[in-house]
Order: C-alpha cells, then sequence, then structure tokens
C-alpha cells in the first residue's frame, strides 16, 4: 500500500491531463476552467512526484501487476523528474497566459483539449520505461503538436505543420523500426531489460548499431537537429503564441531527451567516440547556422524559432565529453550542465514566445525593425524578453552560463578545444540578435507609468524568463543531487 | 526564339528530376536490402527467449480468452489507452480546422433501400464483434471500425451528419474511451490493486466495459473524421434540417 502511495503520483502526471482533456472535450463552455484545473492538478502531481523521488530515490512501476516483460513499466529517476518537473512549471505558465489570449471561442475551444492531451504525451514521454510505450507517446505528441501549431488557419500555418506532421511521422516510423529491431533480437521491450541485453550480448552488435542509427536519425529529425530542422522555423513561427511557446520549449525537447536517455542508458556499450563526435558536429553547425539566422531574421518569433534551433545544437555538444569522460565528479558536472541548459532553454524559450507574442498582439506585427517603444508601451514584456534573451546567451547569473561554463571547461579538459570556439561563436551571436531585438524596442516615448498591463499574459512570461535567469542559476544545486538518483536497473 | 531553349531547360530539368528519383528508389532499395539482413540477423541471433510463450502461458489470468485482446486490453492496456487517446486528438485535429463540409447529395431509391439494409447489420456484426473478442478474433477496434463505415455509408447516402447525433453528445461518444479507460484505471489504483490491475474476478467484466466504450468512441471518432470537420452551428443549420428530412432508418446513433 506504501509504495502503491508514492508511485500513484507518476500515473496521476498522466491520466490526470487525460482526464482533462477527455473533460475539456466534452464540456467545452467550461474549458477554460476545467482546463486550468487540469493544469493546477498536473502541476501538482508533477511537484509531489519530485518531492517523492527527491526522498526515496528513483520511481519504477510495472502497470497491471504482470512480469516486467510482459508489461509496461513507468520509471522517474533524476533525469525524468528534472525535465518532467521543467515542463509541467512551463506548460502551467502557458496554460495561464493561453486561457486570455484566444479571442475566438471555436479556437478556445480546440486548444485545451488538444494542449492538455500534448501535456499528457509529454509527462508519459518523460516517465516512460517502455520502448514501444514510447512510441505510442511519440504519436501523440506529434498529432497534437501539428494541430495545435495550425490552430491559427492561416495558409502558411497549415503548410508549416502539415510538413511538421509529415516528418514528425517519418521521425517516428524510423524510431519504430529500431524498436522492432531490438525486440526481435532481444525479446523485450522494457528500458532496463534492453539494456541489460545489449551490454551482455556483444554478438548482436550489427543489430544494435541499425537500431541506434534508426532511433536516432528518427528522434534527430524530430528534435530539428542541423541539418533536419527545416521544417522547425516556419512550424514555430506561425503557431499561435502559447503554441509557440510549448513547441519551441517543451516538444523538441522531449526529443533531445529521449536520444540523451538512449544513447546515455541504453546504448551506451555500443556507443563510441566517432558517433558522439558526428552528433556534436551537426550540434555545432547548428549552433553557428541556427545563431545566424536568427541575428539575420526580420521577425521575432521567426528569431526566436532560430533561436531554438541553435539551443537545441549546444546539447549536443556535451556527447563526445561525456564519451571521454570516466565516470566520477566531472562527468556529473557534464551530464548536469547538459540538463541545466536544457532546463534553462524550457523556461527562457517559453518566456521569450509568450512575450513575442504580447508584442505581436499589441503592435499587430512582430518586425523586429519597427518594434520602437515597445519598451514604453509593455514593459514587463521588454523585461521578460530581456531577461529570457540574456539567459539564451548565457550572461550570468543565468543557469545555462554555468552550464556554457562546464561544457567549456570539460571541452579544455578533454583536450577537445575545438568546442570552446563554437560556444564562443554562439554566444556571440546570440547577445548580438538579442540586442539588437532590444536596441529597436527602446524607442524615445516617455518613461511609462505602469510597469505591469496586463497580468495574466505578462506574468507566466515575466516569471518563467526570471526562473531561467535566477533561480536555475543562483540555485541549481539541488540538480546535481536529483540527477545522481538514477535507476538501479531494469526490474 | 526562347521557345526551344525553355523546352531544352524544362527537358533537362525533367531528366535530372527522373535521375534524382531513381538514384532514391536505389538507395531505399539498398536500404531495404540492409535492414532485411539485420532483421534477420537479429531473428537467428537466438539471444533471447520469445515473448509469445509467456503470454500465452498468462492468457487465463487475464480474463479473456484471446491472447490478441489480453494483450491489447490487459498487459498492455496503458498503450491502448493512449492510443484512444491519438484517436481523439486526429478527430479534435480534425475539428479544429474547419467546419463539415456539407454532405452528398440524397441517395436514389435503390441505394436507400440497401443502405437501410447494411447498417443494422453492420450494427450488429459490431456488436458480435465487441462480444467474440474475448474469445477469438475480433474486440473494440475491429467493432469500432464497423461502426464507422457505418457511418461512412450513411453519409455518402447523403446524411450530412454520417447518422451521428449533435455536437453535444458526439462530444460525450468521442471522449467515452479515454474516460472509461482512465475512469477504471484510476479506480481501481484508489482501491489498491494497481493502476489497470484488474481483479482476476472482476477482469472479464471490466475488460468488456472497457471495450464496449472504446467501441462506442471508436466508431464515432472514424465517422466524424469521415465527416471531415466540426459539426458546429453553423454547419449544423442546413445540415440539421437535412437530418430531421432524412428517414429515420439512417439515423445511426451508438447510444450507450
Amino acid at each position: 500500500m506504501y509504495s502503491n502511495l508514492l508511485t500513484d503520483p507518476l500515473v496521476l502526471c498522466i491520466t490526470l491531463p487525460l482526464l482533462g482533456a477527455a473533460l475539456t472535450t466534452a464540456l467545452p463552455r467550461h474549458a477554460v476552467p476545467l482546463g486550468i484545473l487540469a493544469a493546477l492538478a498536473t502541476c501538482s502531481a508533477a511537484v509531489t512526484l519530485g518531492v517523492d523521488v527527491w526522498q526515496h530515490g528513483a520511481l519504477r512501476l510495472v502497470l497491471g501487476g504482470w512480469e516486467p516483460e510482459l508489461a509496461i513499466g513507468l520509471r522517474a529517476d533524476g533525469l525524468a523528474v528534472a525535465l518532467a518537473l521543467m515542463a509541467n512549471l512551463v506548460a502551467l505558465g502557458i496554460s495561464v497566459y493561453a486561457s486570455g489570449y484566444f479571442r475566438d471561442p471555436e479556437r478556445m475551444r480546440a486548444f485545451w483539449p488538444l494542449w492538455l492531451l500534448l501535456w499528457a504525451a509529454l509527462n508519459g514521454l518523460f516517465l516512460a520505461g517502455d520502448l514501444f510505450n514510447l512510441y505510442v507517446m511519440l504519436e501523440l505528441l506529434g498529432i497534437t503538436a501539428a494541430a495545435l501549431g495550425a490552430l491559427t488557419g492561416s495558409r502558411e500555418a497549415v503548410s508549416a505543420n502539415l510538413r511538421y506532421l509529415l516528418v514528425g511521422l517519418l521521425g517516428s516510423i524510423s524510431y519504430l523500426l529500431g524498436v522492432a529491431l531490438l525486440y526481435t533480437a532481444h525479446g523485450t521491450l522494457d528500458l532496463g531489460l534492453v539494456a541489460r541485453a545489449i551490454a551482455a550480448n556483444d554478438r548482436l552488435f550489427a543489430v544494435d548499431a541499425a537500431a541506434l542509427v534508426l532511433m536516432v536519425s528518427g528522434l534527430a529529425l524530430k528534435a530539428a537537429l542541423f541539418p533536419l530542422h527545416f521544417w522547425l522555423p516556419p512550424a514555430h513561427a506561425n503557431a499561435p503564441a502559447p503554441v509557440s511557446a510549448a513547441l519551441s520549449a517543451l516538444v523538441v525537447k522531449a526529443s533531445v531527451y529521449l536520444i540523451i536517455r538512449l544513447w546515455l542508458d541504453l546504448f551506451a556499450p555500443i556507443t563510441g567516440l566517432a558517433a558522439a563526435m558526428f552528433l556534436a558536429l551537426l550540434g555545432a553547425a547548428a549552433v553557428v547556422w541556427g545563431s545566424w539566422r536568427a541575428l539575420r531574421a526580420e521577425r521575432l518569433k521567426l528569431l526566436a524559432a532560430y533561436s531554438t534551433v541553435a539551443q537545441i545544437g549546444y546539447l549536443f555538444l556535451f556527447l563526445p565529453l561525456l564519451a571521454v569522460t570516466p565516470p566520477g565528479p566531472p562527468r556529473d558536472n557534464l551530464l548536469a550542465a547538459l540538463v541545466l541548459m536544457a532546463l534553462t532553454h524550457g523556461f527562457a524559450k517559453s518566456g521569450f514566445f509568450l512575450a513575442a507574442g504580447l508584442v505581436q498582439t499589441n503592435a499587430g506585427h512582430d518586425r523586429i525593425d519597427d518594434l520602437g517603444g515597445t519598451a514604453q508601451r509593455l514593459p514587463a514584456t521588454t523585461f521578460a524578453i530581456a531577461l529570457a534573451g540574456s539567459a539564451l546567451i548565457g550572461l550570468p547569473p543565468s543557469g545555462s552560463f554555468i552550464g556554457k561554463w562546464l561544457l567549456m571547461q570539460g571541452a579544455i579538459e578533454s583536450g577537445q578545444w575545438w568546442w570552446v570556439i563554437v560556444v564562443t561563436t554562439g554566444s556571440l551571436l546570440a547577445s548580438a540578435y538579442v540586442f539588437r531585438v532590444l536596441s529597436r524596442a527602446f524607442g524615445l516615448e516617455p518613461t511609462p507609468l505602469k510597469f505591469v498591463t496586463d497580468a495574466r499574459a505578462e506574468v507566466p512570461a515575466l516569471l518563467l524568463s526570471l526562473v531561467a535567469v535566477a533561480l536555475l542559476g543562483l540555485a541549481s544545486g539541488p540538480l546535481w543531487t536529483l540527477l545522481a538518483l538514477r535507476a538501479g536497473g531494469g526490474a | 526564339m526562347t521557345e526551344p531553349a525553355d523546352w531544352a531547360r524544362s527537358d533537362r530539368a525533367r531528366e535530372r528530376a527522373r535521375d534524382l528519383s531513381l538514384l532514391l528508389a536505389v538507395l531505399l532499395a539498398l536500404l531495404g536490402v540492409v535492414l532485411l539482413a539485420v532483421y534477420f540477423l537479429a531473428l537467428n541471433g537466438g539471444a533471447a527467449p520469445r515473448l509469445a510463450e509467456l503470454a500465452l502461458a498468462r492468457v487465463p489470468q487475464s480474463g479473456v480468452g484471446n491472447p490478441v485482446t489480453a494483450v491489447l486490453v490487459n498487459y498492455r492496456a496503458y498503450d491502448t489507452l493512449v492510443e484512444l487517446a491519438v484517436l481523439l486528438a486526429a478527430v479534435l485535429g480534425i475539428w479544429s480546422q474547419r467546419p463539415a463540409p456539407p454532405g452528398f447529395q440524397r441517395s436514389s431509391a435503390v441505394l436507400a433501400g440497401m443502405v437501410s439494409w447494411v447498417v443494422p447489420l453492420l450494427i450488429v456484426t459490431s456488436g458480435y464483434m465487441l462480444w467474440v473478442g474475448g474469445y477469438a478474433p475480433g474486440g473494440a477496434f475491429q467493432a469500432g471500425a464497423l461502426l464507422g463505415a457505418a457511418g461512412v455509408i450513411v453519409r455518402l447516402a447523403g446524411d450530412p451528419t454520417a447518422g451521428l447525433p449533435g455536437e453535444a453528445v458526439q462530444r460525450w461518444l468521442l471522449v467515452l474511451g479515454v474516460l472509461m479507460f482512465a475512469l477504471v484505471g484510476l479506480a481501481l489504483m484508489l482501491l489498491g490493486a494497481g493502476f489497470l490491475t484488474y481483479p482476476p474476478k472482476l477482469a472479464k467484466w471490466l475488460i468488456l466495459l472497457i471495450e464496449s466504450a472504446a467501441t462506442i468512441a471508436i466508431g464515432t471518432a472514424l465517422a466524424a473524421a469521415y465527416v471531415g470537420g466540426r459539426p458546429s452551428a453553423k454547419g449544423q443549420g442546413p445540415s440539421a434540417g437535412e437530418a430531421s428530412a432524412a428517414p429515420s432508418s439512417s439515423s445511426l446513433g451508438p447510444r450507450p
């Protein structure tokens, strides 16, 4: 009974948003209060889960009371909980913002159930312990993300998101092919059991390697790793603001999380330095190319979308460093820095997109060159953009400052100094594109009287950016403890 | 003067496109061969015991006689719950894009006569499929597909609503599968058995309950997807008028 109580939040994190989605579909007139209620409930389930894992270590639950081979397992270790907590807090902020965003009641009714389904898929993905269940979650995530992205109904949005849907399907199918190979070879779908089978059986190296290539390339397509990022900027830039925030901060991150998880947990025995180096090279190209395109972007949301391409690239730079660093404090630092950068980007980019959405609705456009005076009209929003921007650059005390610092330290210590050049270039370009926006935003109008003009829309953006800069930077210590809570193994 | 040059250019472009697609085809075929080779390697690696034996051995405890149903609604019930959510998301995605387009014109007497025979048969067969899934091939997805097919036929015969009830009821029918599945799972968790862990004595009836709800939800979702848009107030004006003019034999309302 006690252990049941402990694993309850694990299940609730996924079933509560599902129930919320069902109820907001069935009772569209009460979609907003029901949706907010479901958002609050889901978020508190995630926080409870975080507390449980913090106190009792990694949790594991096999559904249905069957053998782990036969049934589906859920699990929550430090890595999963760190990302799930970030995702749920960001999602709560987005929910509050969205409750006032949609003017058209038809859009609002369409938004809430799809949004809660997307939330359920995110939580399901972070907490899954089963390869096929991950595929189902990826499907749900892809369909809801594309449907939400096309919600504005404009021609560009629909075509960009149709492309996103098809690309996502291709990625999922590629992932599924890899799962099929692994299942054929090892006879189980449970993450822990497959990991053990891969480690124990090196005769099947060719099969495992083929599965690795299929799964990682499918997920890299979904994660928009350079040069597979072509679908991301139009899809993210044309979505409604709360959806852009979710797509950029959370949905892409889920695929990256899965790659990291597979790379470090499942395929650890067969991933060599060369493969990690290849992914890191793509990541480096993403950093430079994404930052450059962000600098050249004419629209604020397009800038934010290209910046996501760059920020995803940073995460892949960690792989070759992790490959050559033996277990110990330096490796823990690298892993924590990787997660810290992912978390910071989640908070900062969602804050940025929410603020950009407010600028867009206020000014009627989001052309960067014509944004003069925004700082006077929307001081809180401009402040949120500045905060989020400083987190994207990696200025102290933001979380990504620590992340980049540890990344460069790791690169120098392991002799791979060239990544330092990539990180510095990316940061310089990032400061250029952030200051380009800020320099336009300040006009010559008189100083405003009110700091906050629209609390429900501005406060979430401000809080999310603030978390990215202050909380994750100044109080990132617990992350090290949390990440040390790894699942002991399979069953 | 420029015409021949244009022709030559477009010819060249077409040739290049053809070469490219040929190259792609060859590369994809090669990839297929490599994957097949890897697959047989995996199959003959013989490292792992197959799961099928274990799955078959546990069938008597699962509350159903058909191993496929046991996998879908018991061992891996959680996957099926999410699959139902995927179906719901697909319909909601379609609804978010546009109101339902108008239906086809009313069918002639011959087609209407056939429809009035086929649709009841489909509904009865669907119920049979649902029941038989307990011990033989069948189950909620097959039964739901038959219900959906009945909806498609009704719409083809001229009823723009595909025989579905009004929007308010339709929304409840759509979410019935996810709702019932999740509520049963949570109720079991609250009673101390664990999420979606059926007590062996009750397993058969709980599974039947979930499968019935899922059948209705799947049938509604497929028919609604075929209608291709939300049953909005704007679309309902003319369509409701037409529906009331339709003979009652074509109002397929899978009512719970």
